[in-house]
């Protein structure tokens, strides 16, 4: 484009001493120390919560934030502060495994669409596309029925499941990029496995455009569990999270007790938010050449 | 180049579209009657609980349970052909028309959420390339980034708490007040769902736009333009924007399922009488018949759309084309 004539044999002058940035710059530091925080204090939270969130004090029930209870108490006479604290442990596992099984799940079929011969390749895409085509919520209806009543590891089996394909679709076409390299052929005609080439040829070269997915797949899925506890189709009641303690806001509303609604959800928001901000610096912001407008 | 015949090119989409949907009605048949639970439940009510073991498989003859399922899913194809699609075991009635009462309110608060979400998505991405990196652009930027992390749920129970329990100026749930209700009656129960879709989903179609009109932007053309004596205005808006246009048509297909799916979490806290609440209720209660169509209607949508997406995109990038992949050695 804009070349500039260079001047054979003349000097090129030195670059000017490039100032050392200061280390958090274009970190998200502020999101990162709070989802930090946020994780810390649900992991030992049994160090500072006042109560026991599973124990319900028939007397306070609904009350709105005091000096005994933080954050208040939801209808059941349950401390919301202790609540969050404990069931944060809940909501943040769930996005962790979840996460888990759905990138092991799009990585090895990502891969083996991407290395089987064409025909395969278009069938196996084609039943993804089935497979997105049913509402996700009918999935899930469908899956919680055939695990039968929901825990922590199925909850986070069916969001795995249903939430997988996106990343095996760039995973797919990455693949189908890298498979005739020149390595990845040197290792196949060496008699190397799926597997290997997998782990050591193809794995490091699709990890970076996936990482940014697969945070922001983090964040879907304890959003699910949130969304799913809600509706009735995740976790019980006694089975304290995010999404559980926000499926008492119905009986919340007709009451106004708005600390039960706003309390959790705002600990849900921005912890998605952290996350989210996370993803987005992951992703980076690619070529920023000058506008031409 | 190879030529094809455009005849030859639509029948091998159709033929793509009736095999996607055949597959997607025997993996739904089957999910469904292999998940536990007991239908003639959703058809007696608790009566079915009571039943002797005689009773219960003259119902099950009746409503045709005791096949094996290959045979059920062959006698179901068969009158599915003919257009009867069975009845509701819930309802008691055709589950056509079933369908038919409840879609006109789903399709009102997609359809509009729809329209709404484009326009706005594309004014919103405009703007943003126009203030490219000033206050507004970054001030757009964040609240979009803080908007699209609320769940949709949450976000429709604070807008309830707020404007329907504190303010008392919207109603918290239905479609309509029962018995009476005009157009204003109607469009004040809209009005929470549909802010909620709106606001779940404009963001991040603004977002794409703003991405692919920040590359669009960056083009040489725009600097032929300018030269020429065009003003920035008049480039961004005649030019850039139709730049973008095959991107934005294509994720206009995309986005119906994302929507509809929205639409479907949304209707159950509102307690919105539409497709999304039916859905649930039939897959919860085993209300086979019902459930197949509606499995066949949203997901017939959405695989009608992803080959839309397709054929845009084949149309505007020839290397997409599924006939000749890109092969590796001659990237870029």
């Amino acid at each position: 484009m804009n070349d500039q004539f260079i001047l054979v044999g003349a000097r090129t002058p030195l670059p000017p001493p490039a100032k050392k940035e200061p280390w958090y710059r274009g970190k998200p530091v502020v999101s990162m120390a709070i989802l930090a925080a946020v994780a810390l204090g649900c992991l030992c939270c049994e160090l500072f919560i006042p109560k026991d969130p599973a124990y319900m004090d028939l007397f306070h029930g609904s009350e709105a934030p005091n000096a005994e209870f933080w954050f208040g108490t939801d209808t059941m006479g349950r401390d919301i502060f202790s609540m969050i604290w404990y069931g944060g442990r809940v909501s943040l596992l769930i996005g962790f495994l979840s996460t888990a099984i759905s990138t092991v799940l799009a990585i090895l079929f990502g891969a083996a669409s991407g290395l089987a011969p064409r025909w395969l390749d278009a069938l196996l895409m084609r039943l993804t596309e089935i497979f997105l085509s049913i509402p996700s919520l009918l999935l899930i209806v469908l899956l919680q029925s055939i695990l039968g009543k929901a825990s922590v590891v199925s909850l986070s089996l069916v969001i795995g499941v249903t939430g997988w394909t996106s990343v095996a679709k760039v995973v797919r076409s990455e693949v189908r990029q890298l498979r005739s390299s020149e390595y990845v052929l040197a290792s196949r005609c060496m008699g190397a496995g799926f597997f290997h080439i997998l782990r050591r040829h193809l794995a490091p070269n699709f990890f970076s455009s996936i990482l940014f997915m697969v945070v922001m797949n983090v964040r879907s899925a304890i959003a699910a569990e949130s969304t799913l506890s809600f509706i009735g189709l995740g976790l019980p009641l006694e089975v304290i999270s995010w999404g559980s303690m926000l499926s008492l806001s119905e009986k919340a509303l007709l009451s106004g007790a708005w600390w039960i609604i706003l309390i959790p959800g705002a600990f849900l928001v921005v912890t998605l938010l952290c996350v989210t901000e996370i993803g987005n610096w992951l992703r980076g912001e690619g070529d920023r050449r000058a506008s031409n407008l | 180049m190879r030529q094809k015949s455009p005849f030859l090119y639509c029948g091998k989409k159709l033929l793509s579209f009736l095999l996607s949907v055949f597959l997607l009605s025997v993996a739904v048949f089957y999910a469904a009657r292999l998940a536990p639970g007991d239908p003639l439940v959703s058809y007696y009510g608790d009566r079915a609980e009571k039943m002797t073991s005689q009773e219960r498989a003259w119902a099950e003859a009746r409503l045709g349970l005791d096949q094996p399922i290959y045979v059920q899913y062959a006698r179901w194809l068969e009158n599915a052909a003919r257009g009867d699609f069975g009845i509701s075991y819930k309802y008691k009635m055709d589950v056509a028309e079933v369908i038919a009462a409840r879609l006109p309110n789903t399709l009102i608060l997609g359809g509009i959420s729809f329209v709404l979400i484009f326009t706005g998505a594309l004014v919103l991405g405009a703007l943003c390339v126009w203030n490219e990196g000033k206050w507004l652009d970054r001030f757009i930027c964040k609240v979009g980034t803080v908007v699209s992390c609320i769940p949709e749920f949450w976000l429709s129970l604070v807008l309830i708490l707020v404007f329907a329990v504190l303010l008392r100026w919207l109603p918290s749930s239905g479609a309509y007040t029962i018995g009476g209700g005009g157009v204003a009656d109607r469009a004040a129960h809209l009005a929470l769902p549909l802010a909620v879709a709106v606001a779940g989903h404009l963001w991040y179609y603004a977002y794409m736009i703003r991405n692919k009109l920040l590359e669009e932007v960056r083009a040489d053309y725009v600097l032929l333009a300018k030269s020429k004596g065009l003003g920035s205005r008049a480039v961004l808006l005649r030019h850039c924007l139709r730049g973008v246009m095959p991107t934005y048509l294509s994720l206009m297909a995309i986005s119906v399922p994302h929507i509809l799916g929205g639409t479907y979490i949304i209707e159950t806290v509102f307690s919105y009488p539409g497709i999304g609440t039916l859905s649930y209720e039939s897959a919860r209660y085993q209300d086979y018949n019902l459930l197949m169509l509606l499995c066949l209607l949203s997901g017939g949508l959405v695989i009608f759309c992803n080959i839309l997406a397709q054929m845009i995109n084949e149309r505007i990038d020839p290397r997409m084309r599924s006939e000749e992949p890109p092969e590796v050695s001659d990237r870029e």
